[in-house]
Order: structure tokens, then C-alpha cells, then sequence
């Protein structure tokens, strides 16, 4: 993350893939298939949303650890705009997915298990800001809600992971479901579905990183 | 180390013992809740019903008995800090913790099979799925309970942070048990007990590693 806050040409290379993405995305020709048809490209919008949210909980749980053993107050701010960041993208993914599915699958939730495991997933990160706002003293809510971010990643990969597949799902790759590799994920989406993960995914660390620098100077101007 | 672990066990023993009146209330609410549970679906109560309420309870009850644990060292932790390891906190907690979850469970079923009916199908897998659905839920309760303590309004959090963390353990743990009361057995229920096992496993190991961060703030 330090070094994403030193250079620059990252932002470039977002702003490139996700202008490819969004005119290929729209515009390109797609393959047919019954029920899906046009809908078929919110693969490059609702799929990109959830990985940009894991990898920004991946780096805000590696900056809670980092916090952990070396206690300084940066970790503890990138953490914390990492996983703000990280719900914004899941709830993105969740709203673009129930407006998919109203269309799909006849309506906006269908208690599909994976479905469930996302809003569980995302009641956890809301329980981490509201153990943020619960305590006073500054270093202990730093140390506490690192160690509860640790925790709840932990919760999370099992419940988006490990619990959709041992049940029916309706997403690929789930309850014995092929997953994107092996059936209608032919290479004209994936030239597009792979910079798209790309693209949302540096947006969301571009957003957190502005969120990093606000808070860094309101930290400033307090003291 | 394990001197430190089985003072600490009795010294919880006595503190709960000296005061009964927490302890007896909590047996008192799982009657109460039981009770709630047989009115509300008293004619109508199928097996899978059944189930999903029984682990209801549980659930409520442990969240209820654990949520104290901490909050009731606030004034000796000072005392402690100096003198036991963390390691040694922890484990001596969370062995208390499920002894005392056991204690509960018995109550709850023997209350639950008197008003609603016992449980059937398979007794053996039955128990021993309890047995891990509960170590799963004092184990994990048992970590969100340092963390909670050390917040404002600790009865609110425990809750909110408790409850989707335990969701995996729950999900599982209800699963395997309506698999059993419907007639199942090993077979059906293997990859779901085994994967009950592992999350238990991650819980407890994450409790080990993260409690020393939490304990000496």
C-alpha cells in the first residue's frame, strides 16, 4: 500500500482498463444463451465488484496484522480505508446482483446460499465500524478492531467459499455447478471479464488510498 | 502453565459459585425460553422445527452465559496482568467456558425434551455434532467477549459482533443435526462434520494467536 501511495502509474493503467471495460463491456458482441442474453455483461460489472472487495479485505487484513506487531497509526488507518472501501464494493456487488437477478432469476433475493453468505459477510464489516465508533480511546480501538478484522476475515472465507459449494447454488462453481473456466465463459468475455477485475479492483485501492491521505491530514490539523 | 490454567479454572468456579444468583438466572431463562418455544409452537412442531429452534435457544443461551465472562474482570485484570501468561488466560477460559456451555446444553435439552418431545434419529451422531456446534459457539463467544468488554455498551456488542462471526458454525452445526433427525447418518453428514471441525479449529487457533493484543491493551 506504501508504494501504491508513492506512484502514480497505476491510476493511469485503472483509468485505461476500465474505459476498455466499460465500452467492451457494453458494446461488444457477447455469446447467446437462453435466459441470460444481454444481461450476460453484468459479469464484467456485479463479478469484478466481489473480487475488488475481497482483495481490499485481504489488504486491510494484512495491515490490521502489520498494525498488530508493529503498533504504528498508519497500519491502522490504511486497515480502516481498506475495509470502508471493501463494503462499498460489496454492497455495489449486492445491488448489481439483485438487479441482475430480479431479470434472471425471476426476483431480487432468491436465498441462494451464496447470496445469504455475502449479507452475512457484509453484517460482519458493518459490526466492525460500529466496534470502531464504540471506543473512546485511540489505541485501543485501533489493537481491538485490528484483532476483530483478523476474525472476521477468517469468518468470511469459509461463508463465501467453503459453505456455497456444499450446498445448491445458483452461482457457477457451487453445489456442483462448473465453474467460469469450464462452460459459457468463452474468450470474448474473458477478454474483457479479466481487465475488468483489474480495473474495479485498483479503483477501489485508487479510493481508499485518497480516503488514507484524508485522514492522515485531519490527523494533521488536530494536533 | 498448566498450574496457572486449572487455578484460573477454579478461580472462575468460586467466583461463580459465591455468586449464584447470575448462574441460577441463566438456567432460569432457558426454562423461560423453552417455554416460550412450546407455546408459540406447541401443535404444530415438526422435526426440522424443532431443530431450528433447540439450536436457537443454545445459541441465545451461550451468547447470554459467555457475555459476563470478561466484563466481570474489569477490576482484578490489573492483578492478573502481572501474574498469568495470556496463553493461560485464554485456555483457561475457554475450557470453562465449554464446561459451562455443557452444563447449559444438558439443561436446555432435558427442558426442550420435556415440553417438545425428545430428539430422534441417531443418538450417537446427535451428541457428538452437539458437542462440536458447541465448542464452536463457547470458543468463538469466548474471543468476542475480550473484544466486547473493552467497549461502551458491551451487551449490544456481543451480540452484533457475535452473531454473524458464529453464522459458519451455526449453519453447519443445524444442518448436520436435522440431517440426523430426519434418519440420517455418517454418511449424509461427513463433509458438513468435517468442515464443523476445521471452522472450530480455525476459531480456536485465531483466539490463541489474537487474545495476548487484546489482553494487554
Amino acid at each position: 500500500m506504501q508504494y501504491l501511495l508513492r506512484t502514480n502509474w497505476w491510476k493511469w493503467a485503472c483509468v485505461g482498463l476500465l474505459t476498455y471495460v466499460v465500452i467492451g463491456g457494453l458494446l461488444f458482441s457477447t455469446p447467446r444463451l437462453p435466459i441470460l442474453n444481454e444481461t450476460i455483461r453484468v459479469l464484467h460489472f456485479h463479478v469484478p465488484m466481489w473480487f475488488g472487495m475481497l482483495f481490499l479485505f485481504l489488504g486491510s487484513v494484512i495491515h490490521a496484522i502489520k498494525y498488530l506487531s508493529s503498533g504504528r497509526e498508519e497500519s491502522d488507518n490504511i486497515s480502516q480505508s481498506l475495509a470502508t472501501i471493501g463494503v462499498f464494493f460489496g454492497i455495489l456487488g449486492m445491488l448489481t446482483g439483485m438487479f441482475w437477478a430480479t431479470f434472471t432469476w425471476g426476483e431480487p433475493w432468491s436465498s441462494d446460499p451464496k447470496q445469504n453468505a455475502s449479507a452475512i459477510g457484509l453484517l460482519i464489516y458493518f459490526a466492525y465500524f460500529i466496534l470502531r465508533g464504540s471506543i473512546q480511546d485511540e489505541q485501543q480501538r485501533a489493537k481491538i478492531s485490528a484483532v476483530y478484522n483478523i476474525f472476521a476475515f477468517a469468518a468470511i472465507i469459509p461463508l463465501l467459499f467453503i459453505l456455497p459449494r456444499l450446498t445448491d447454488s445458483l452461482h457457477p462453481g457451487n453445489g456442483g455447478n462448473p465453474g467460469f473456466n469450464s462452460y459459457d465463459l468463452d474468450s470474448r468475455l474473458r477478454a474483457i471479464f479479466y481487465p475488468a477485475v483489474i480495473g474495479w479492483t485498483l479503483l477501489g485501492f485508487w479510493i481508499a488510498s485518497i480516503r488514507i491521505k484524508l485522514n492522515n491530514i485531519n490527523r494533521k490539523l488536530d494536533d | 502453565m498448566r498450574k496457572q490454567v486449572i487455578a484460573l479454572i477454579l478461580k472462575d468456579l468460586k467466583v461463580d459459585w459465591r455468586s449464584k444468583y447470575p448462574v441460577a438466572g441463566l438456567f432460569l431463562y432457558i426454562i423461560v425460553l423453552v417455554i416460550i418455544g412450546y407455546m408459540s409452537f406447541a401443535n404444530f412442531i415438526k422435526p426440522e422445527v424443532w431443530n431450528a429452534l433447540f439450536w436457537i435457544i443454545l445459541l441465545f443461551t451461550s451468547v447470554n452465559a459467555i457475555a459476563k465472562s470478561f466484563v466481570q474482570e474489569d477490576d482484578r485484570s490489573m492483578y492478573y496482568f502481572f501474574t498469568a501468561k495470556p496463553g493461560a488466560i485464554i485456555l483457561a477460559k475457554l475450557i470453562y467456558h465449554f464446561v459451562y456451555q455443557l452444563a447449559l446444553l444438558i439443561t436446555a435439552y432435558m427442558a426442550f425434551s420435556l415440553f417438545l418431545g425428545p430428539a430422534t434419529g441417531d443418538r450417537f451422531w446427535f451428541t457428538t455434532n452437539l458437542l462440536a456446534g458447541s465448542l464452536g459457539l463457547s470458543s468463538a463467544f469466548t474471543m468476542i467477549s475480550a473484544l466486547a468488554s473493552k467497549t461502551n455498551n458491551q451487551s449490544i456488542m456481543m451480540a452484533i459482533l457475535g452473531f454473524p462471526v458464529i453464522i459458519p458454525v451455526l449453519i453447519l452445526s443445524i444442518s448436520n443435526s436435522k440431517m440426523i433427525i430426519l434418519g440420517g447418518g455418517w454418511p449424509d453428514i461427513s463433509t458438513n462434520f468435517i468442515a464443523l471441525l476445521s471452522v472450530n479449529m480455525i476459531i480456536i487457533a485465531l483466539t490463541f494467536i489474537l487474545f495476548p493484543f487484546t489482553w494487554k491493551s
